[in-house]
């Protein structure tokens, strides 16, 4: 069995304890919101949630950009790990922002530019997972990813900027926004350090989150080819 | 001014809300631990085929 690397259990450790406070800075250094209530606390983990989503295809977009330069498979490890994450991330930012709408909008879900958006680049991520399957030769399938995961990172910008190009219901965080959007909230100086500090912990998530899906994409490509000679024999 | 709204009762709201972010974060820590475990015994088992399958060295 691979140990894991010292600087990976190191980044586990700093990860979980900043977890921790995360989660007392969220449900008790910041203040119950004065009109949305208890609900508006899951705001913190939903943004940093879309952010991690954000992160991740653009490094997926990254990796698949020196992956066609070096031809170094490690980056498609890297690539696909990321889009993975990413997925899981953006999965969580829906649900939960549609478990906050249905209390402050009163519906689960509106035909509003940024869930749709925000969808459509969801469902364009899963099929970059289910397409890779279907290409067994792994160069091929590293060059269609990278190609796909440089193409499909147009609906990110779309999606972060939906709230500010068309009108929308949903609240803006930074900035001025629509004057339609509903659940909009001023931020007090506790809400905003908790609502940074959010961001900061699930960017950590996301970075070991990220080594871990890459040892296992390593560990399963060493399997592959053990699987290959011991066909050859 | 005696007339103070309240904040709206949506504690049920943020629970499912949290049980919903920490339950798939931890559902999928849990699939990476398990497929992980599934390809180091993988790598375990091709590792004993491969040793019975190599020819016996013969003794001179």
């Amino acid at each position: 069995m691979e140990p894991v690397p010292r600087n990976l259990r190191i980044l586990s450790g700093i990860t979980i304890a900043l977890f921790a406070i995360a989660l007392y800075m969220v449900f008790f250094y910041a203040p119950r919101e004065a009109v949305m209530g208890d609900v508006q606390r899951v705001f913190y983990f939903h943004v940093a949630a879309g952010w991690v989503g954000f992160l991740a295809f653009f490094v997926t977009l990254s990796a698949g950009i020196v992956y066609l330069i070096t031809r170094d498979r490690k980056w498609d490890r890297v690539a696909v790990a990321s889009v993975e994450i990413g997925v899981v991330f953006i999965f969580i930012n829906i649900v939960s922002g549609s478990i906050w709408a249905r209390p402050i909008w009163n519906t689960w879900w509106t035909w509003d530019p940024r869930l749709v958006t925000a969808t459509i680049m969801l469902l364009l991520y899963l099929a970059y997972l289910m397409l890779r399957q279907g290409i067994d030769d792994p160069d091929r399938r590293a060059r269609f990813g990278s190609v796909y995961g440089i193409v499909a990172f147009v609906s990110v910008p779309i999606t972060f900027l939906s709230i500010r190009i068309w009108r929308t219901i949903h609240p803006v965080v930074i900035g001025s926004g629509d004057p339609s959007g509903e659940g909009a909230f001023e931020m007090t100086p506790p809400m905003v350090q908790a609502f940074m500090f959010s961001l900061l912990t699930f960017t950590f998530i996301y970075m070991t989150l990220l080594w871990y899906r890459v040892r296992l994409g390593r560990l399963s490509e060493q399997v592959e080819e053990r699987k290959m000679e011991m066909m050859s024999i | 001014m005696f007339l103070q709204e309240a904040p709206a009762e949506t504690f049920n709201y943020m629970a499912f809300g949290f049980i919903v972010i920490l339950g798939t974060m931890g559902l999928y820590l849990l699939s990476l631990i398990n497929r992980y475990r599934n390809l180091e015994r993988d790598m375990e088992l091709l590792d004993d085929l491969s040793a019975k399958a190599e020819p016996p060295v013969e003794k001179i």
